[in-house]
């Protein structure tokens, strides 16, 4: 029997009409499975609705209609607090708070508990590349690829079951982003994490594997696994030979 | 040949038309200047003399007919003056606004004045409209400032720091925990300018009540115990009206499942 973490059935996201605002649909009817251990990676053109399919796997955006099933249970069920430590986002833009990269690797809400001792602190670093001598340094002054990874350590201090990364490698520099796409290899591998991915990067598609939802105006326009050729969209395959402009 | 009443010099309307040509000196440095004011000039003018001569009828009816609920309902029609500007110094609509708006003020207000009349005070009647009216109207103007001011910069920086907002709330945080750091920003700048005007309250300028106490023959240094009154006062009064209109505010913009509604920014 498969084991499956995330299971989003008959997705709909819409925001009514506001002034100024007409109504959007975001996401229309979108169904999809991820199993334990593997990877999703979510692709399309900007304005698909990758990002808010993302948030309503955290919670962090409410559905209009359909069901975010998490370890096989509604997430409408579980403690949303609890459930952004389980599958744990990061964000499109780097947030790191004021301090040192150990004040933002120990953030943590007030009336939780979390392991931040010196050693787990430096665990953390190592494992997503960093050096642990940055412990100490102000966060502010770290290049885009460090700040990247000082939120996937942050991220990971929560020992979550599901990683979910929201464009990691937009804003870095091939290098970094190359960094940032082993980084995330690398824990999927070690740590059995399940990751979901909303990516333009083709390297990472194919470096992860998994299942690729191919999204177009809020509708799934393809679905199913990376490397069997099961994809077979001509807009799809330009954007994995990295030819999509 | 000018008439004193108790102390203080009756000003005839025709005082008042030569008090008029000091505007005329604005109109002409408008129109020297080229400021393009005149026009809002003559309408600031005219609005400023009706306002207030509607107010002093009013006020004086209000006086001499001495009961309470008059005094009541001119609190009540000053608080939902009170609310409307509030709420249209917001940048930003927000559902509900009105109602937190007038919760905060009535709230703020209340709880001020009621100390203030009811323990420093002590007027017999307590609703002793020449006491009442006025104390409520700085209390009421306080609230409101700080209110629209604490409002605005709540609204402005959860659209600035909205990423900083769901990056907790990402971690775990609950929805207040997540923004308290904004919450708090907002409730400084509702309440820095109270604190600084406390600091040169008399030095710079004397401030408007205690110059009219003064004028109206008070000794200086009564004036000036009332005033002390009035920036104590004031000081709770900006706490609590952008304390509780921040609090109910920030309210709108979450939800129970911890998330920032974004559509609202």
């Amino acid at each position: 029997m498969r084991d499956g973490i995330f299971q989003v059935q008959h997705l709909s996201l819409a925001y009514p009409a506001r002034r100024g605002h007409p109504a959007a649909t975001i996401l229309d009817d979108v169904s999809v499975d991820v199993e334990r251990g593997s990877a999703l990676t979510l692709v399309g053109p900007s304005g698909s609705g990758k990002s808010s399919l993302l948030r309503c796997l955290n919670r962090l955006e409410e559905p209009t209609a359909g069901v975010v099933r998490f370890g096989g249970r509604p997430i409408v069920e579980l403690d949303p607090r609890e459930l952004r430590r389980r599958a744990a986002l990061v964000q499109q833009t780097v947030v790191l708070f004021e301090g040192t990269v150990r004040d933002n690797l120990m953030v943590h809400a007030p009336d939780t508990t979390l392991d931040v001792s010196e050693g787990r602190l430096r665990e953390a670093l190592t494992e997503v590349g960093l050096d642990a001598a940055l412990l100490g340094r102000d966060a502010a002054t770290l290049s885009g690829g460090e700040r990247q990874r000082v939120t996937i350590a942050r991220a990971l201090l929560r020992d979550p079951q599901a990683l979910l990364l929201d464009e990691p490698t937009s804003a870095l520099d091939p290098p970094n982003a190359m960094l940032v796409v082993e980084t995330i290899c690398r824990l999927r591998d070690a740590r059995g994490l399940t990751i979901v991915a909303v990516t333009h990067t083709p390297e990472l598609v194919r470096r992860l594997g998994g299942t690729l939802l191919y999204l177009v105006k809020g509708r799934v326009q393809a679905y199913g696994p990376v490397h069997d050729g099961g994809i077979v969209d001509e807009r799809l395959q330009a954007f994995l030979s990295g030819t999509h402009p | 040949m000018t008439s004193v009443v108790f102390g203080v010099i009756e000003l005839s309307w025709w005082q008042l038309a030569l008090a008029l040509l000091l505007v005329l000196v604005v109109a002409a440095i408008s129109l020297r200047e080229r400021l393009g004011l005149e026009r809002d000039l003559v309408i600031g003018a005219v609005r400023a003399i009706v306002q207030l001569y509607l107010v002093g009828l009013i006020l004086a009816t209000v006086f001499s007919a001495a009961r309470w609920y008059w005094v009541l309902l001119i609190l009540v029609v000053m608080a939902a003056i009170a609310t409307h500007a509030a709420v249209s110094r917001l940048g930003k609509p927000l559902p509900g606004v009105y109602w937190i708006a007038a919760t905060a003020l009535t709230l703020s207000t209340a709880a001020t004045l009621t100390y203030v009349i009811g323990v420093v005070i002590e007027p017999r009647p307590w609703w002793e409209p020449q006491y009442l009216v006025p104390i409520a109207g700085m209390i009421l103007g306080n609230s409101m400032t700080s209110a629209a001011l604490a409002g605005d910069r709540l609204q402005s920086d959860l659209f600035a720091r909205r990423d900083e907002v769901e990056a907790r709330l990402a971690l775990g945080f609950s929805g207040p925990e997540a923004v308290q750091p904004l919450v708090r920003a907002a409730l400084r700048a509702a309440m820095i300018p109270t604190v600084n005007g406390m600091m040169t309250v008399g030095v710079v300028q004397l401030p408007g009540m205690m110059t009219g106490q003064i004028l109206a023959g008070a000794s200086p240094l009564t004036a000036i115990r009332y005033q002390m009154v009035v920036v104590f006062m004031m000081a709770v009064a900006t706490a609590l009206g952008s304390l509780v209109f921040v609090r109910l505010a920030v309210g709108r913009y979450l939800t129970r499942a911890h998330q920032l509604r974004r559509y609202l920014l």
